[in-house]
């Protein structure tokens, strides 16, 4: 083709945003993770597919909520638990500790680390989701609370936990999400259970799990763009922190990690300091807010370490085709060690 | 050989261009892409028995159905956040005004947003997968004369859209004087 400006197929061919010559995804031999999908395959399929999904929802819960699910509450006398808790909200008498103070207290703990402090891979979690319906027909979001625990060890063993409960109400019956039909489920129950034997972990990762977390503030901002982020990355504040809690949901930090975590949100702006707050979990926390158009996030953050103990995102404007209100809260999500 | 050993010999020779395929289309994070390649593989393994001589354009198949599903969920989610006005891609919609201010092929990337997003499957399997009308009637499940057809009808649309483009172009240029910076 001579004439390249002439022909608006090869300017096409040009702009591929994708080369099979260069980056991420050019031709090459298949990588470690491709040959282990390949086996698993052949080999292993049945037991493969309950753990990747489960993967899936872990690292891409937030998708969840959205689910378009049938409204399959059987019992409307007896209310579930965690019908619909309300926003967090500081403590009045506090004086807020600015983001930067706070880096500095978690930067003095990084230096003072033991060199086997930390990451590993893995996470506890306790969320609470709005699942939501959209649509005309739509019925009223409701709360979905789970426990999440998933371990890694150093030969490769590991295991996976999903249990239905709200610690705030012990015993009380709870709503269960089962892929887009709502129940109520007892206090406790199991949802998934699975463990793998030693050598397991490097079929069972995926990129973002084998991906070490930088200790560099600007560093790991960069990582989580295009790890965790969209198309877009994580350049603003309502990204980045989707995408901390993404990969919360895969790494437990260390004292070195989340010196990096607290320095990187002190540096980002945009978040202020609210004040001390006591989260879902009656843990002392320090809040900072991030006021985004019709969606509100607060980090709360150990005011002793800086450790990353949850993230509530808050609806400040009704959205009718989801049936939510303004003040109604997306998701809570408070990370344990 | 067997079934498995064509799949086997089909995922090594092919798995990269299905990542591709799969990146160039869903406005998601790498983590995600190998998600949803994971699972293109994981149906065409079950529907082994269909894989025919040459597999690639049938996997563009597989991946195109099981992109719509994924591109459903996310979007479904981002629409919400682009209503809201956080979500990074609605900013940059709004603060990049100059075609070609990111790179240069972003006004052809313009251009091509604009055509159905038919047109815009046609020409990117053409332009991008390089598939030939043949591999392009496999991967959309037509006929080879309507594929001709398609692509006949979407490369005209572009043209026009990337005719239109260009003199927008010049036209802003020329407002302010800075005509340069576009040449």
């Amino acid at each position: 083709m001579g004439a390249a400006m002439g022909d608006e197929l090869e300017l096409l061919r040009a702009a591929d945003p994708v080369p099979a010559g260069a980056g991420r995804w050019r031709d090459r031999p298949l990588d470690a993770r491709a040959e282990a999908g390949l086996a698993r395959l052949l080999h292993h399929t049945r037991t493969r597919r309950a753990g990747r999904r489960l993967m899936l929802r872990a690292e891409a819960a937030v998708l969840a909520l959205v689910a378009v699910v049938c409204f399959l509450l059987s019992d409307a006398g007896s209310s579930p638990a965690a019908a619909a808790p309300g926003p967090i909200v500081p403590h009045a008498d506090t004086r807020p500790v600015p983001l930067a103070e706070l880096a500095r207290r978690a930067e003095a703990r990084a230096r003072a680390a033991a060199p086997g402090d930390g990451p590993h891979r893995g996470s506890h979690v306790q969320s609470w989701y709005l699942s939501m319906q959209a649509g005309p027909d739509a019925a009223p979001p409701v709360t979905v609370p789970e426990e999440r625990i998933t371990r890694w060890n150093a030969d490769g063993s590991g295991s996976e936990l999903v249990v239905a409960t709200d610690p705030r109400h012990p015993g009380r019956p709870v709503i269960h999400d089962d892929d887009g039909h709502w129940r109520t489920v007892s206090d406790g129950k199991v949802l998934h259970r699975r463990t793998y034997p030693a050598g397991s972990e490097a079929q069972h990762g995926g990129l973002a799990s084998r991906t070490r977390p930088p200790t560099d503030p600007a560093k790991l901002r960069a990582e989580l763009g295009w790890l965790y982020g969209g198309a877009g990355g994580a350049r603003t504040v309502t990204p980045l922190l989707q995408a901390l809690s993404s990969f919360r949901g895969e790494w437990t930090p260390g004292p070195r990690e989340t010196a990096a975590v607290v320095r990187m949100l002190a540096d980002a702006g945009g978040l202020r300091p609210a004040g001390s707050v006591t989260d879902r979990l009656g843990r002392r926390g320090e809040a900072y807010v991030h006021d985004g158009t019709g969606l509100r996030q607060m980090v709360i953050l150990d005011p002793r370490t800086g450790e990353l103990l949850g993230l509530e995102e808050t609806f400040t404007t009704d959205q009718p085709d989801f049936k939510v209100k303004a003040g109604q809260v997306m998701s809570y999500e408070a990370w344990m060690p | 050989m067997s079934t498995d050993d064509a799949f086997a010999e089909a995922y090594r020779a092919h798995y990269w261009a299905v990542s591709r395929f799969v990146a160039r289309r869903l406005d998601g994070s790498a983590h995600e892409v190998e998600e949803v390649v994971a699972e293109v593989f994981s149906i065409a393994w079950r529907r082994r028995t269909e894989l025919p001589e040459s597999p690639l354009p049938w996997l563009y198949a597989v991946a195109r159905n099981c992109l719509s599903n994924t591109v459903r969920g996310l979007s479904r989610y981002r629409r919400l956040l682009n209503r809201l006005g956080n979500h990074e891609a609605a900013h940059r919609r709004q603060t990049v005004e100059s075609p070609d201010a990111e790179r240069p092929g972003s006004w052809v990337h313009e251009a091509l947003a604009r055509l159905s997003s038919a047109d815009q499957e046609v020409l990117r399997l053409t332009a991008w997968e390089e598939l030939t009308v043949e591999e392009l009637a496999v991967t959309l499940g037509c006929g080879r004369s309507a594929a001709a057809m398609r692509l006949h009808r979407a490369r005209r649309r572009l043209r026009a859209e990337i005719d239109r483009t260009r003199t927008t172009v010049s036209a802003r240029a020329g407002d302010d004087g800075n005509g340069g910076r576009n040449g």
